[in-house]
């Protein structure tokens, strides 16, 4: 019941968070000295063409009729067009939803299992050597800039020893887009060769998305079960004679677990947003390389669109980290 | 009437060369062209630097952008080669009247397009009121010139454009008149929108290749359309991919993933290309200019000796040897040296800091700091701005260097109130005539637009104006001449160098065919062993 008060809050909470997203987004992009009606007419446009483009795409309208239009147009589902690609908005990211959403989802699982366990034995063996490996390994990994780890990666892998393809999602085409997901697409259609071909060129992306968000996790683990192990609990439970076992795995990690879910449920965000390097690196046709294109261009329905879809995710990211950290702590449902 | 066979050499084309090669291409059925075609196997992977957004052929006009409309589609004439020669393709011949303003073509018989709809005066027609309808892509460069249901299909192979105004450059800018399949796009108009919805991303062509998938983030996939009016292209089946970052397109060709690139990229990475053993970087002379425009009408820039203090403290050698490698050409004047209407005798600026300051303490107004703008992912243009600051400095002039995106500068350009006083960048062949260089960054009537340096000449304009009435070139070309002379007298702007076109392809690509207008991305002349 409590959860559910929880969801429920959350969700009435939602609407109001968007719309301001949606307004500082939209007056911050509006003031920027570019003009997108000169853009989308074209290099050798005139005065009059350009002021005619102005006017066909609302533009010549005051800032807060615009703004107007704009969320009465979202209320119906309409995300307007590209000023760019002249495509509704709406066709031009889901296209590139599947792949971002692909990417970041293998990344944070990767990123999980292998950063809890890790930040957990560098806990548990606090101060020893292999304590200081996992801590010169993660601060580097958080140290490190993506596009150089990301280039290393591609030389050595991909270059030297040609074992990792180099760009792409998977070799050629790929198969006629179900889902847009390439591993649950080549699941419906049965087809293991681009199944595994997927995986293959996941690899690199993958690496140099989860170094830096296994780090942290592992950081944050490690604070947490150090923390845990401090408490009384776990002296009495040691006291009784729980075996050790039981005890870091069972009743410390879970305590552990609240701050690292929390992280995790950023890095989801971070990642949908904000691995428009990598995309870039890998040739990877996500949401982000659309959206740095977009601003370039001062494409506002782009822009607002990306805004609105990344906004979202993120709200509902952390609603699910909000039920999850519930489930582990039913205090933090009060 | 003035009839007018079909090819033309942007170096020496003239009223009578065109009669001779047009009876010549008559007599021989079908056009040189046709001659180097035939099919073949194989599939190549060709990485580009920009994203095809659209398939609509009349939505975009950037360079960039050009292989699905240069491959897919065709145009009523063709520029090929280098020095660029206006080839026949759709059309067989073209008459002009003694006005100069009606422009009636013969299109070839027997062309279909991809799905076997035979290609006819109708579907011109229908391509030509589709450009100015939906105002895109090409759409300034016919908007002054014709006017909206003045097009007439005369018979079924026959078409008229009635211009508004006599110009000697329609027939050169005709390639930019892709012609879409009417009947396909009628059946998929929605609302009035002439089937924009529909053809962004879908096939309604004649061209030497069919659009077989598309993916606006990925790029389009495209297959040879074997029964081309020229004959089946070299290669079956091209994939053009869109790989935004230079790195990967550069590993991806040493790879072998890529078999072409384009070749927009840093000296560094051509430099790189140059020494592997199995590729092949092409190199010609293009038609490319890089200049920095200054602001004629702002003060001190007003005074022509300001603006020539300007043009002596850019240090040319150090940036064409050694900051570019002596990858491009000095160019001295508006017009690229390669084209016809270039004075080759025109000594322009030198670096000469003490001309600089001479004409420098001729300047009547009060000195101030000046702004030097440059474009965010434009590298060369960064650096040339801190390579002028540099020797204004040495004249004794305050400078600020400034450095915006695209967008931003595009719409600064086009208020005399917000341009910058100096902008470095460049301008791009859309046509091989001079009047694309000269006309759009001289003519008074260009403010706001490609004259972004605000200059004005009312002897520069009278030539110009000139010269776009004369239909022969023989006349036109002593007239861009003297603007060339003109406007370096006075110091209209800085002309820093002519472009250099690389173009990186693996060593099994062979037929490559580079022409300025289209950046060598026309793909049909291809093949792979």
């Amino acid at each position: 019941m409590k959860i559910l008060v929880l969801v429920v809050n959350r969700v009435i909470w939602f609407v109001p968070t968007l719309l301001g997203l949606l307004a500082i987004v939209f007056f911050i992009s509006h003031v920027i000295p570019a003009d997108p009606a000169a853009f989308a007419a074209g290099e050798n446009a005139s005065a009059a063409t350009i002021a005619e483009m102005r006017a066909r795409l609302g533009l010549d309208q005051p800032l807060h009729i615009q703004f107007l239009r704009y969320v009465q147009s979202i209320l119906t589902g309409d995300m307007g067009r590209s000023i760019y690609t002249g495509r509704p908005v709406s066709e031009d990211l889901l296209s590139r939803l599947p792949a971002t959403l692909e990417l970041t989802l293998v990344t944070v699982v990767i990123a999980t299992l292998i950063g809890v366990p890790l930040g957990v034995i560098s806990a548990l063996r606090r101060n020893s050597w292999l304590d200081h490996g996992l801590r010169f390994v993660t601060i580097a990994g958080l140290a490190i800039a993506s596009f150089w780890f990301a280039i290393l990666l591609q030389l050595f892998f991909s270059m030297r020893l040609g074992i990792t393809p180099l760009t792409g999602r998977v070799e050629g085409w790929g198969p006629e887009p179900i889902t847009g997901f390439y591993v649950i697409d080549s699941l419906i259609n049965w087809d293991m060769e681009t199944l595994l071909d997927a995986f293959h060129h996941m690899i690199l992306p993958v690496a140099t998305l989860a170094l830096p968000a296994a780090a942290t996790i592992v950081r944050f683990t490690r604070a947490g079960v150090l923390n845990a192990l401090e408490s009384n609990y776990v002296l009495y439970e040691t006291a009784m004679g729980y075996p050790r076992r039981q005890i870091v795995w069972k009743y410390v990690l879970r305590n552990a677990l609240i701050g690292t879910v929390t992280q995790i449920g950023l890095i989801f965000g971070i990642l949908l947003a904000g691995a428009v390097v990598v995309e870039a690196v890998f040739d990877w046709p996500g949401l982000g390389m659309f959206a740095v294109n977009s601003i370039l261009n001062s494409d506002y329905n782009a822009v607002m669109g990306f805004t609105l879809i990344a906004g979202t995710m993120f709200i509902v990211v952390n609603l699910l980290v909000d039920i999850l950290q519930g489930l582990i702590d039913p205090r933090e449902t009060r | 009437m003035t009839t007018r066979g079909m090819k033309g050499s942007a170096t020496e084309i003239s009223r009578r060369n065109l009669l001779v090669a047009g009876a010549v291409a008559g007599a021989a059925g079908l056009p040189r062209i046709a001659e180097a075609q035939r099919g073949g196997g194989g599939r190549i992977v060709f990485a580009n630097g920009s994203a095809y957004d659209t398939m609509d052929p009349h939505a975009t006009f950037d360079v960039g952008r050009v292989a699905y409309r240069l491959n897919c589609y065709d145009g009523l004439m063709r520029w090929v080669d280098n020095p660029p020669k206006l080839e026949p393709w759709l059309a067989e011949s073209y008459t002009t009247s003694e006005d100069g303003k009606t422009y009636t073509f013969k299109l070839r018989q027997g062309v279909t397009f991809h799905d076997g709809a035979p290609l006819t005066a109708e579907d011109v027609v229908y391509s030509m009121e589709r450009i100015l309808a939906v105002k895109k892509g090409a759409y300034p460069l016919f908007a002054p010139l014709v006017a909206p249901g003045s097009t007439k299909a005369l018979d079924r192979h026959t078409v008229q454009f009635n211009l508004t105004t006599p110009s000697a450059i329609f027939a050169a800018t005709t390639h930019d008149i892709y012609v879409v399949n009417s009947a396909l796009l009628k059946r998929n108009e929605r609302d009035g929108d002439w089937g924009q919805a529909f053809i962004g991303r879908n096939d309604a062509g004649s061209g030497s290749y069919i659009i077989r998938r598309f993916d606006p983030a990925r790029g389009f996939l495209a297959q040879r359309f074997d029964n081309h009016f020229l004959g089946p292209a070299g290669v079956a089946e091209i994939d053009f991919r869109y790989v935004a970052e230079v790195n990967s397109r550069v590993l991806g060709l040493i790879r072998g993933d890529f078999q072409g690139t384009d070749p927009y990229m840093p000296q560094d990475q051509i430099t790189r290309l140059q020494g592997d053993s199995n590729l092949n970087v092409m190199e010609a002379e293009s038609t490319r200019l890089f200049y920095s425009c200054i602001h004629n009408q702002r003060a001190p820039m007003n005074d022509v000796n300001f603006r020539k203090a300007l043009c002596y403290s850019f240090d040319y050698d150090g940036w064409i040897n050694n900051i570019l490698g002596g990858s491009v050409v000095r160019n001295t004047g508006v017009v690229p040296n390669p084209m016809w209407g270039a004075p080759k005798d025109l000594a322009g600026y030198t670096y000469d800091i003490d001309k600089a300051k001479w004409h420098l303490a001729r300047v009547q107004a009060p000195m101030r700091e000046i702004v030097v703008a440059g474009m965010i992912g434009y590298e060369q243009s960064i650096q040339a701005a801190s390579l002028l600051q540099n020797g204004l400095t040495r004249a004794g002039i305050q400078s600020r260097l400034l450095n915006e995106p695209w967008p931003v500068v595009s719409n600064k350009m086009r208020d005399p109130e917000q341009m910058y006083d100096l902008l470095f960048l460049w301008r791009s062949t859309y046509y091989a005539d001079p009047h694309n260089w000269a006309g759009e960054i001289l003519h008074t009537e260009r403010h706001r637009g490609g004259n972004a340096s605000y200059y004005s000449n009312p002897e520069v304009d009278r030539l110009l104006e000139e010269a776009l009435a004369t239909p022969d070139q023989a006349k036109r070309a002593p007239l861009y001449e003297q603007v060339a002379r003109i406007s370096s007298e006075d110091a209209a702007a800085i002309f820093i160098h002519n472009t250099k076109w690389y173009g990186p392809f693996r060593k099994n690509v062979s037929g490559v065919r580079f022409c300025p207008i289209g950046d060598g991305q026309e793909m049909r002349w291809l093949s792979i062993a």
